[in-house]
């Protein structure tokens, strides 16, 4: 049997008619469960937790830096290693959205 | 009304409302992007992607720079988020597959052209499933959500003359693929 012929405007029609599914929509409560989702998630840490991650920060600085000493490396170095990457972390980042606020 | 860029910048500040402002804006595009990318079996899925690309987008809107523009920041957020998503949930079965062939079933007359019908839409909705994302999302986007082309453009973060050649080789390439498995386009 010989096959049957083809175009694109063929194509067109077949996929009109094949996609009539109904066309979904979010539900009603999207808004609200994302918002409530937002304020879990944005929530500050609370003291225990803020406790906890500085007392670990300090552990690791102080065994990292123990550690590094240990090895030759002489205090100046030890201090600009650990510093150098939490000023481009913490530090820079909030000077440069502090500068963007401060612009017009 | 305020701009996107007065939104995001009180946003950035820690203002809720401006963000809820830019989720009422953005919500029903960013879950038609997301599920034309998982197909209609997955809406409720769809709405976890879009659920999950605010999010990400809040957590990351201090790294936001306002010269680029919200919407195209959301939409490239909503389509990872999407196509991470349908790589890990590829073994899966769509939900409404079967429901809305027993759908189609019974609303056309002809058993036997029920039968053509419904094994010919379901050999082209395999064949769409092989097209690559961009492809699939914007067929979708166009033919089922009924999203203009230059809207499909914006969506996917491409120029209108790129989603038009996206649907165009979408088009040729379902051509073949559907030709290869013996179906007549034309007929019903």
């Amino acid at each position: 049997m010989a096959e049957p012929e083809f175009n694109e405007a063929e194509v067109d029609g077949l996929l009109r008619r094949s996609m009539t599914a109904p066309i979904p929509t979010l539900s009603p409560e999207f808004d609200q469960h994302l918002m409530s989702e937002v304020s879990l998630r944005s929530q500050p840490l609370g003291r225990y937790q803020r406790g906890l991650l500085a007392g670990y920060g300090i552990l690791s600085v102080v065994a990292c830096s123990v550690s590094m000493h240990g090895q030759g490396l002489d205090w100046t170095t030890i201090a600009a290693s650990i510093l150098g990457p939490l000023f481009l972390v913490g530090v820079a980042p909030a000077l440069r959205l502090a500068s963007r606020q401060a612009s017009p | 009304m305020e701009t996107d860029v007065q939104l995001v910048a009180r946003a950035q500040g820690g203002d809720r409302q401006a963000f809820a402002e830019l989720v009422r804006r953005y919500r029903d595009l960013v879950f038609r992007l997301a599920v034309s990318i998982l197909g209609q079996g997955f809406v409720p899925e769809a709405e976890d992607v879009a659920q999950e690309a605010f999010l990400k987008a809040h957590r990351s809107l201090c790294s936001f720079r306002s010269e680029a523009e919200f919407s195209s920041w959301i939409y490239r957020i909503t389509f990872n988020e999407a196509v991470n998503l349908k790589s890990r949930a590829r073994y899966r079965r769509p939900h409404a597959n079967e429901t809305a062939l027993a759908g189609r079933m019974t609303s056309e007359p002809g058993p036997d052209e029920q039968v053509e019908t419904a094994h010919r839409d379901q050999a082209l909705a395999e064949c769409i499933r092989a097209l690559p994302e961009a492809y699939q999302s914007a067929l979708r986007l166009y033919y089922w959500l009924g999203v203009g082309v230059g809207e499909v453009a914006e969506l996917l973060d491409v120029p209108e003359n790129t989603a038009k050649s996206y649907l165009h080789r979408a088009r040729s390439l379902l051509l073949g693929m559907m030709k290869d498995k013996g179906y007549s386009c034309g007929g019903t």
